[in-house]
């Protein structure tokens, strides 16, 4: 069996910060990454980030992705990376388990940060499974990752930010956005892309959502309507739109299963996605010295999940006996960050949502 | 709506219709329907039909969304083929 | 309405714009009206002219007597909130836009002018097109309007 002090599950930007903390001071970990390529979702962001500096605002974040690549190559001797592997097994006893290329492997480690992420929600309406009907995130994935246009005339649904950018990033390739979307009375993101957005002419429609799909071998036109403050579709309302793709943006939830598998004690929290683990004011969950970092604790924005990454990377190595020199300083600083990243009108429903999970 | 033409689950084909004659039916836990109808037992787990059935069961039971119980995450997460795990057996004696 | 199409009022509109006798000169519009976590506009100002301070949730505010519209912050912001106008005479405003849409306009070219609801206002004058490596593919252009649009045009949508 392999042995390895740390194991880190996801190799985004909560796992590369993580690593790269824990190596500073002076832990070896293992990063373990689904994809093919380290850098999670940030590979696809072709918009400039916010937050401050020191969580690379104003930077892309597919150029934010190569500053925290760069950062855990540097310590290639102390971080091992397995990417194209799956962890399929997650035991109480610290052992993980992983299928790479049909191999299946066992690691025993002292520590595990699972930084997972968060997946696209889905919506249940008629004929949602047509071909041209995609989740936001892999729109972007197919056209910023693969350069393939998703179609020509698309309609989102959702106007949270992530809707509000990919819509913008659908504009700046050249597809037609027809409206967008959005089931509440108000507009959900930053106004400032929302702005944006209606300057290029496309009209967001609030109170609005998708009623049903119509096509036959793939999509080909949609019929969205008005909803009342119940959110029922108003009868009369409908309008049939030619489209040729659906985005939907309508949240992420956390990706928690590997916790439920260990038994970690978990929440249901609306505010925060759905189901994530209990934590203490280190992202320890109720099992120790396993550690949570970025949306798989709650979904927010990649600039958090950064500084959730280093924190956890900082404080699980002085756990297992490597302190960091500049310990003191740092974990005041993340935590600054942190708070300060979430301090605003924005981050209420974030507050809420994380004080209902600690422990 | 027509509810047969709305997909719950996409791993493993099982529309609404299904989901609500079941519910009728009494299966009104997770696992239950999980069980009979093996949603959340396909190639992403749960992580898609996981939550359009926790909001379909707080609906028809009456129940806020976070007391609705979700399924028992067990391993293997994904396939694994038996030769594999015979192979690591192999390699470590 | 901001909230529900994306459009800020009037009221909020004015509230961005300096007094008359500093327009004059350029200086930069922060149209970023809600408390988001964000303060790159300020840390990239190189006059110190964009307060935002420890908080970075804080709305930012300009500081007209050193703002000199240099245009820095435009291409610097994350949102695409800001641009930086200019009154030049009675006929025309001279306004320095971000724009991250292909093609860009070529200088000399005529270009519709678009409002905040996205609506074909005016024609305007392309004076000059920047885009250095700096400014990171969002590129900086240098347009005159005519004068009455002054609060109306916000941005360029295909050339005449």
């Amino acid at each position: 069996m392999k042995k390895i002090d740390l194991v880190i599950i996801g190799g985004g930007p909560a796992g590369l910060s993580a690593a790269k903390m824990a190596a500073e001071s002076g832990l070896s970990s293992l990063i373990i990454e689904r994809n093919f390529k380290i850098g999670g979702q940030l590979v696809k962001q072709t918009h400039m980030f916010f937050g401050s500096e020191k969580q690379y605002a104003k930077t892309r974040g597919i150029d934010i992705a190569k500053i925290l690549v760069n950062d855990v190559l540097k310590y290639s001797d102390m971080i091992e990376i397995m990417t194209g592997t799956t962890v399929v097994g997650l035991y109480k006893d610290k052992v993980v388990t992983l299928l790479k290329d049909e191999k299946y492997i066992k690691v025993k480690t002292k520590a595990i940060i699972i930084a997972t992420g968060a997946s696209e929600k889905v919506l249940a309406f008629e004929k949602n499974d047509l071909p041209g009907i995609y989740g936001a995130g892999a729109v972007q994935t197919l056209m910023n990752v693969h350069g393939v246009l998703p179609g020509h005339n698309v309609v989102m649904v959702g106007s949270g930010n992530i809707g509000l950018i990919v819509s913008y990033q659908l504009i700046q390739a050249g597809v037609n956005v027809l409206c967008v979307l959005e089931a509440s009375s108000e507009i959900g993101g930053y106004k400032v892309h929302a702005s944006k957005l209606k300057r290029l002419g496309v009209d967001i429609k609030t109170s609005h959502s998708i009623k049903k799909a119509i096509g036959k071998d793939y999509l080909e036109r949609i019929i969205i309507g008005k909803l009342d403050d119940k959110w029922e579709f108003i009868e009369g309302s409908e309008e049939e739109l030619i489209v040729d793709a659906l985005c939907i943006s309508v949240g992420l939830s956390p990706l928690s299963n590997l916790l439920s598998m260990i038994g970690t004690e978990m929440k249901y929290v609306s505010y925060l996605g759905g189901l994530v683990p209990l934590i203490d004011e280190n992202y320890e969950t109720s099992i120790e010295n396993v550690f949570v970092a970025g949306d798989v604790c709650g979904v927010e924005e990649a600039s958090s999940a950064i500084v959730e990454g280093y924190l956890t990377g900082l404080v699980v190595a002085k756990k297992l006996g490597y302190i960091h020199p500049n310990y003191d300083k740092l974990y005041l600083d993340f935590k600054a960050q942190l708070h300060n990243l979430r301090s605003g009108p924005f981050g209420e429903k974030l507050r809420r949502g994380l004080e209902e999970i600690m422990r | 709506m027509n509810k047969k033409d709305v997909i719950i689950c996409r791993c493993e084909d099982v529309t609404l219709e299904e989901l609500h004659n079941l519910m009728k039916e009494g299966y009104t836990s997770f696992e239950e329907i999980k069980r009979i109808l093996r949603v959340g037992m396909g190639s992403c787990q749960g992580n898609t039909c996981g939550q359009l059935i926790q909001r379909e069961l707080a609906n028809f039971t009456n129940t806020p969304i976070n007391k609705v119980v979700t399924h028992k995450v067990r391993p293997l997460f994904a396939g694994v083929k038996l030769k594999s795990i015979v192979k690591a057996l192999d390699d470590e004696s | 309405m901001l909230n529900t199409n994306g459009v800020p009022d009037k009221k909020q509109i004015f509230s961005r714009f300096p007094d008359k006798k500093y327009i004059l000169k350029p200086k930069a519009i922060t149209e970023c009206y809600e408390e988001i976590p964000c303060n790159p506009c300020s840390t990239s100002c190189p006059f110190d002219a964009i307060y935002i301070g420890e908080d970075i949730n804080t709305a930012p505010i300009v500081d007209f007597e050193k703002c000199t519209g240099c245009g820095i912050c435009v291409y610097n912001c994350p949102g695409l909130a800001i641009f930086i106008v200019q009154e030049l005479d009675n006929e025309n405003a001279r306004f320095k836009i971000p724009y991250e849409l292909i093609p860009l306009p070529i200088k000399g070219e005529t270009w519709s002018g678009v409002n905040r609801a996205g609506e074909v206002i005016t024609k305007v004058l392309i004076e000059k097109v920047s885009l250095t490596e700096k400014q990171d593919k969002t590129a900086l252009i240098q347009v005159l309007v005519p004068i009455e649009f002054i609060n109306d045009f916000i941005t360029i949508r295909s050339k005449l």
